[in-house]
């Protein structure tokens, strides 16, 4: 029986890094906790600090108890408010503070060491840029000085964290390789949602929407094409189809609604597009919702992808984290050539009661041009001859919003448009519906690929035609024709609403050239980061393991893991000083005794017992001719011995004595043979 | 309940003790017992800890969160936190490699004393937290902790639990390691042949009692040394007014004062302390009695011999003499019950 009573021993550098791993690990997590959670781990934090500079004690029982249990009761009341995500993590931030405040022996350490390292985990789910992983890299290493602490006794804070950090920098290179060859598995149950608030585009439209979403310049996704680029007036990405219209609201119809939300145990009713298409991988940045981004008639085949009926392409799991995902799309082939008629009549419904300047204005219409094709392009004129204009901030609407557009304002943008058109073509008896998405995108060159911001969020419409099918229509093309050839950026220079939300958005060093450069760079890592890292699926890694090995079976892998698991433990055993190499003091003195032997065979003998010094003596009896040269080899000979010399004096020396020691050999070799006898006086 | 506890410790205890004697053996023939020994891979074993298993736990936890979320990033730090286990396999060995222990003579204890065997550890690389123990001790020992151990000896005493008198071998000495993460554990077990006599513990008696009868007059005085002519006993301060041919001049002459050289002679017959075990009840108590006298007579520097059996231990004085009586005192043989049979 062996008391443990080492694992009583907390020493004062361990409370000192348990302070800054509390706030390293909580503060990146900091806009996740409730108002509760974020107060009990600043008294917990503020508690700790008094125990560290002796002025407090442990809390008592009764206190942690009583704040453990409200504030797991709080929790539990806001968790259908939060997520269950968020109310784990909250719920673990608190156990973390708790059992932090509570601490009193190694094992508590330890239980929050590991807490700790969850903690992190948790916060890679909701950020996994770059930057974000370097930082929580670091914060490993420092919930890593924790555990060095425990077992360091009168060390500095120093050689603490040189240690944890070594340790961890030691640590990656494996950690890589398995990375590279461990299995990616599918998810194996479901989880939690994130209850994020959502961002980018809703799900319904209203009047002045993506008037909110042109001031943000985040990033809504990226697109690699594995040929050409489209022009910018090709990229219509289209992310929700809006058929629905209540007067104000533009929303999804119900069938569609309903296929959504049955997508995961319905057969996909559309097969791989025919004809030419164009392949590309998007890498679409979190959303929290489900649909995804693709050019016109879109289709995926990636996992957990649905591919809609309305040819829109749809994640069957809510965009909480960066998704990659590859699209086949076939601009030239028709969408819908026979319309269903239930959804023939959604695409021509209209309420009654609203806007009637529009429907007599469209029945007018009707009247002038019977043919759907020339009534289209008479609609698509009226915009570019009346002085319609392109504004990010519209005058205001009132309730009959597409007769004061139309009518009255004549200023607004994109959605304004797009639903006027799709009002009036409904209404003069052409189905048409409203499509949201993105236009146009940043391309690249470094990095070959296509960044769409959320201020390139647009809408336009989508109208039928008999035997061609569904035919995009871009109203605002019509009034800004350089937003869709040239872009959002075109249009909007020096104006003010225009990313007003970020004045120091990286977007605004675009007409500085050589921070733009700075800043396509910084992208084009984030975009290889995005494509190798986050997105390292069994694709990817079948790719890299048969660059890398060959064809890839299980016996290379096994052997590709030991070898790398011998060759790194080797490399941190050499670096840990496991390895004797035999130091320099060898050969000096092998060296040293084949001159001597040498002398010998020529008859000087060096007696036992005697320093090298006086042994230079009796060679100057013996052999004068050499004695010199003996001497400076002897004298080099004791320094290297005897004197601790600086590894660069050292060096130098040892270089002189090799050569002396050649030199001298040879001259012993020439040497006549002196007496035995004589040597010995 | 806690009887059938008990009988499934006992099967326990029972398997343990056979699996231990097997090993004690394997482990003779593998780390034969020194003086001197210097760690190396022979003699380490290295495993994970129970926090490394917790610590495996949450890889395989964040590998399971990861792939739920298809998050390479958690992915990646679980398969992080396996490779620094690896990582730490290495550091944990070579904590201990090279250490070198080499034990010291323990100081002389009584029965149910607590024993502590010193030892020396030196190491060139320099090890954390080294813990060292008797685990194969019975009944509740100590750890000692070497917080730091560098290219100096450092001492560091192992306490064992009180013994009945006699020879002890405290056996493998286990040395432990958690250093630097306490992730695995790294220990050896050495034999660094420490042996201890454990003395009977004293107990308070009549001197007299077991003396030799003897018809000497001075039969008072039972050997004890007065300041005489015949031995010489040693060196002490001298007093003015001795006599100067007891000064001892070549001492004065070596600068280290005017000192006295003592004598001593024996006054009286010398004692005789005996025990016969076959006529003796209370043996044991007898055995401790005789050790008290032992002690006591030595304090008072009277000549004394022991007589137990077919030992016999000539009368004598000194330090010497007192430990091979305590010795005799301490290897008897011993009886279960209170009466030898």
């Amino acid at each position: 029986m062996i008391s443990n009573q080492i694992e009583q021993i907390i020493s004062r550098n361990t409370l000192l890094w348990l302070l800054i791993t509390n706030v390293a690990i909580i503060s990146p997590l900091y806009d996740k906790l409730t108002l509760w959670t974020g107060g009990i781990c600043a008294i917990c934090f503020i508690w700790r600090i008094g125990i560290y500079f002796g002025r407090v004690s442990k809390p008592p029982r009764y206190l942690v108890t009583l704040l453990a249990v409200s504030a797991a009761g709080t929790l539990a009341l806001v968790t259908s408010s939060i997520g269950a995500l968020s109310a784990l993590v909250n719920l673990l931030i608190l156990g973390y503070a708790l059992k932090y405040i509570e601490c009193t022996n190694r094992r508590d350490v330890r239980a929050i060491v590991l807490v700790g390292y969850f903690l992190i985990a948790l916060t890679f789910i909701y950020n996994q840029s770059i930057w974000n992983t370097i930082h929580l890299l670091v914060i490993c290493g420092i919930n890593t000085c924790v555990l060095v602490s425990l077992y360091q006794e009168k060390v500095t804070l120093k050689s603490t964290y040189k240690l944890a950090f070594t340790m961890v920098a030691q640590s990656l290179p494996l950690a890589l390789v398995l990375f590279l060859v461990l299995p990616r598995l599918p998810p194996l149950w479901l989880v939690p949602d994130m209850k994020s608030a959502v961002t980018g585009l809703s799900d319904t439209l209203n009047f002045g929407d993506i008037g909110r979403l042109s001031r943000s310049d985040k990033l809504a996704f990226r697109a690699t094409f594995d040929e050409d680029v489209p022009t910018n007036a090709e990229l219509y990405w289209r992310a929700l189809i809006l058929d629905t219209y209540d007067g104000s609201t533009w929303d999804r119809n119900q069938i569609i609604k309903d296929i959504e939300k049955n997508a995961f145990v319905m057969q996909p009713d559309r097969g791989n597009p025919v004809g030419k298409t164009i392949n590309y991988t998007v890498i679409a940045e979190p959303t929290h919702q489900n649909w995804l981004y693709g050019l016109d008639q879109a289709f995926s085949q990636t996992d957990d992808i649905y591919n809609l009926p309305d040819y829109r392409i749809y994640s069957l799991r809510a965009v909480d984290q960066k998704v990659q995902y590859r699209v086949k799309s076939a601009p030239n082939q028709a969408m819908d050539k026979s319309l269903h008629p239930r959804i023939k009549e959604i695409n021509l419904s209209l309420p009654d009661d609203s806007n009637p300047k529009a429907k007599l204005f469209a029945q007018d219409m009707r009247e002038k041009y019977p043919s759907p094709v020339d009534r289209l392009s008479a609609f698509m004129r009226y915009f570019r001859d009346n002085p319609f204009y392109y504004t990010l901030e519209p005058p205001r609407v009132g309730p009959q919003q597409i007769d004061d557009f139309l009518f009255t304002n004549k200023a607004g943008y994109c959605a304004h448009y797009a639903s006027s058109l799709v009002f009036i073509a409904r209404a003069s008896g052409i189905p048409a519906r409203m499509v949201t998405g993105y236009q146009g995108g940043e391309y690249n060159p470094k990095a070959g690929y296509v960044s769409v911001y959320q201020y390139m969020a647009h809408a336009w419409v989508e109208v039928w035609l008999k035997g061609q099918g569904w035919i995009r229509l871009d109203p605002t093309g019509m009034i800004a024709p350089e937003r869709v050839n040239e872009g959002f950026d075109a249009i909007f220079e020096g104006e003010e609403s225009y990313l007003r939300d970020s004045i120091f958005s990286g977007l605004q060093l675009k007409q500085f050239p050589l921070l733009n450069e700075l800043r396509l760079t910084l992208s084009s890592i984030d975009y290889y980061w995005s494509v190798w890292v986050l997105g390292f699926d069994n694709d990817k890694q079948e790719q890299v393991l048969q660059d890398l090995i060959g064809k890839v079976d299980s016996s290379k892998l096994i052997a590709l893991m030991l070898v790398s698991l011998s060759l790194v433990g080797i490399a941190i055993s050499y670096s840990v000083g496991l390895f004797h190499f035999p130091s320099r003091q060898e050969p000096i003195n092998r060296l040293y005794v084949r001159i001597l032997n040498a002398l010998a065979k020529k008859g000087i003998h060096k007696p036992q017992g005697i320093g090298p010094n006086d042994f230079v003596e009796q060679v100057y009896k013996l052999a004068p001719d050499l004695a010199p040269d003996f001497e400076r080899f002897t004298q080099n000979y004791i320094a290297l011995k005897y004197q601790n010399l600086p590894s660069t004096a050292a060096q130098k020396c040892w270089h002189v004595y090799r050569k002396q020691a050649s030199k001298l050999r040879t001259a012993i070799f020439r040497l006549r043979s002196v007496d035995s006898d004589k040597s010995n006086t | 309940m806690v009887k059938a506890n008990n009988t499934k410790k006992r099967k326990r205890l029972w398997l343990n003790t056979q699996f231990r004697a097997r090993w004690l053996k394997w482990m003779d023939k593998r780390l034969p017992a020194n003086r001197h020994i210097q760690l190396s891979h022979r003699s380490i074993f290295i495993l994970p800890s129970k926090f490394g298993v917790v610590w495996f736990g949450l890889v395989i936890l964040l590998y399971l969160f990861g792939t739920n979320y298809q998050n390479n990033l958690v992915i990646g730090l679980s398969i992080l936190l396996a490779s620094i286990l690896h990582t730490c396999i290495i550091y944990s060995y070579r904590n201990l490699a090279g250490l070198k222990l080499q034990s010291m003579p323990a100081a002389q204890v009584y029965a149910g004393d607590t024993l502590s065997f010193p030892s020396h550890l030196s190491s060139e690389k320099g090890a954390n937290e080294v813990l060292l123990s008797y685990p194969f001790a019975q009944g509740e020992v100590d750890q000692s902790i070497a917080p730091q151990v560098k290219q100096a000896p450092v001492k560091v005493l192992v306490s064992y639990p009180s013994t009945p008198r006699g020879r002890v071998n405290p056996g493998r000495l286990k040395i432990e390691s958690y250093y630097p993460l306490g992730l695995c554990r790294a220990w050896s077990y050495v034999d660094l042949a420490t042996e201890l006599i454990v003395y009977p513990t004293p107990v308070e008696s009549k001197i007299a009692l077991n003396a030799q009868q003897s018809n000497n007059q001075q039969e008072n005085h039972h050997g004890r040394q007065v300041a005489g002519i015949d031995e010489y006993q040693g060196l002490k301060e001298y007093v003015k007014g001795e006599s100067l041919k007891q000064v001892a001049w070549k001492q004065l002459a070596q600068g280290k004062g005017m000192l006295t050289k003592e004598f001593q002679q024996p006054l009286g017959a010398p004692i005789w302390l005996t025990l016969d075990s076959s006529q003796s009840r209370n043996y044991e108590t007898k055995i401790s009695e005789l050790t008290w006298q032992v002690e006591k007579l030595h304090q008072s520097n009277q000549l004394f011999g022991l007589k137990i059996d077919n030992i016999t231990i000539e009368p004598s004085h000194g330090e010497g003499h007192r430990h091979a009586c305590l010795e005799a005192l301490s290897l008897l043989p011993k009886f279960d019950g209170g009466t030898p049979s």
